[in-house]
């Protein structure tokens, strides 16, 4: 009788290697506490888990763009912030009820530039957000770097910025230390650097200076560096100084830009317009 | 030869096929390759025990407990039957089913049924949590196209360099 027995277990002990096994993976599956008893069968031993933070470290290279994407929004807003922090103790020195009056805060979308042509006269950039996003015409643009230009068009999803590189583009801007203003203006050719005019003869002005946006416009706020005095020059004319600005900004390799949102003072706008429309009369 | 196999097939299930989760609830157990690929003469209780192994390290990997080692017990258990449909009858025990001895089409046929029996019992298991039976059977028939897809593919790498 025992004889038939093995016989038959031997025959079929396959069935029974996979009724064992399959007994095995459902206890393991089905225990109610088996995470607590198992932990060797789960990511978190100790090979599986160096395993994957080996796998991880890798993998988080590829998510580096979208890091850096996240870094320079935060960036961006932080550097804002400061500037506008920084406008506001110079004001809380001079006269502390006009704290209040300057409390402006500043939205940025942040955008990649997707088109760009820097060889031109007229370079233009195309970045991947447009009014749909709320970027509208004359909004600031600029890098974790500094200043890179002003919206000129808009469509739905994209939009196109004229760049300091644009022999059009005029950005009014002033000298670090000193309340003396002038204005940047592009020669065609050097994507490195630009001229700042309009400085008066009597300006102290040293080489390497930093020149930064005055806020005079209402397109950046102040204290956005643009770049810094690499030589000093005269104007055609001779009554003020003709600076060679070498920007803080990348055009060749800028990729991420963020547009100022909500600086536009339509009221400021419209006073203006209205003014200029008397002279006319 | 078993062993570096199982290794290359698991690293390529965990590093990249587990990544993929196509339109949300397919992601195929390209581990079944494993036990496909074997000859026909393999000694049937060391498949079985080879595919209850790799079943457990895909288990490890992806915190499934248990049920990648069922299902791949229960492919290695089908594993002989399904073989024989396919292969010639005066095969020798060293048949192997690849594309060079089952043409491409009735390689992908015997590759889309094996992989059916696996993520038949995978996402049976996984739906006893789920509970949602149509998502579970796309899931299964999403999953085992895609799997056998996958078999035909590493076969035609593999054809190229045994050339």
């Amino acid at each position: 009788m025992w004889g038939g027995v093995f016989d038959f277990l031997f025959k079929y002990k396959h069935w029974l290697v996979f009724i064992l096994l399959e007994a095995v993976s459902l206890i393991g599956l089905f225990s109610t506490n088996g995470y607590q008893k198992s932990v060797y069968f789960t990511t978190a031993n100790s090979i599986v888990g160096y395993a994957y933070s080996t796998i991880s470290s890798i993998t988080s290279y590829l998510n580096l763009v979208s890091v850096n994407r996240d870094l320079e929004a935060e960036n961006e807003k932080l550097r804002i912030e400061n500037v506008t922090l920084k406008t506001r103790l110079k004001l809380a020195n001079v006269d502390t009820l006009a704290m209040g009056v300057q409390s402006e805060d500043y939205n940025v979308v942040v955008a990649q530039v997707i088109n760009f042509t820097l060889h031109k006269r007229a370079n233009l950039m195309t970045i991947n957000k447009g009014s749909a996003d709320g970027i509208k015409p004359e909004m600031g643009v600029v890098c974790s770097q500094g200043v890179v230009g002003v919206v000129y068009l808009t469509s739905e999803h994209y939009a196109i910025v004229m760049p300091l590189l644009n022999v059009n583009c005029r950005i009014s801007c002033c000298l670090n230390k000193s309340e003396y203003f002038g204005t940047l203006e592009w020669e065609r050719g050097d994507s490195r650097s630009t001229y700042a005019t309009g400085f008066p003869r009597h300006t102290k002005i040293q080489e390497g200076e930093l020149i930064e946006t005055n806020g005079y416009s209402d397109i950046f706020p102040p204290g956005i560096p643009i770049g810094k005095v690499s030589s000093i020059g005269d104007s055609e004319d001779g009554m003020s100084y003709r600076l060679k600005v070498s920007l803080f900004t990348n055009f060749e390799k800028l990729r991420d830009v963020s547009v100022i949102t909500n600086y536009i003072h339509t009221e400021r706008r419209e006073l203006e317009q209205s003014v200029e429309n008397k002279e006319e009369i | 030869m078993p062993l570096l196999k199982l290794f290359i097939v698991l690293s390529i299930q965990v590093l990249i096929v587990n990544q993929i989760h196509l339109f949300g609830y397919i992601t195929p157990l390209f581990i079944g390759y494993v036990v496909i690929s074997s000859r026909k003469g393999f000694f049937h209780i060391l498949l079985l025990l080879l595919g209850f192994f790799t079943g457990l390290l895909f288990d490890m990997f992806s915190n499934t407990a248990g049920m990648a080692a069922a299902s791949m017990t229960l492919i290695a258990m089908a594993q002989p039957s399904l073989l024989r449909l396919f292969a010639p009858r005066d095969s020798d025990d060293n048949y192997r089913p690849t594309i060079m001895t089952l043409g491409i089409f009735r390689y992908w046929i015997y590759s889309l049924l094996c992989m059916a029996v696996l993520h038949v019992m995978f996402y049976t298991l996984d739906a006893f949590s789920l509970n949602d039976w149509p998502l579970t059977l796309l899931s299964i028939i999403g999953s085992s196209l895609f799997a056998s897809v996958l078999c035909v593919i590493a076969e035609l790498i593999v054809r190229k360099r045994r050339r």
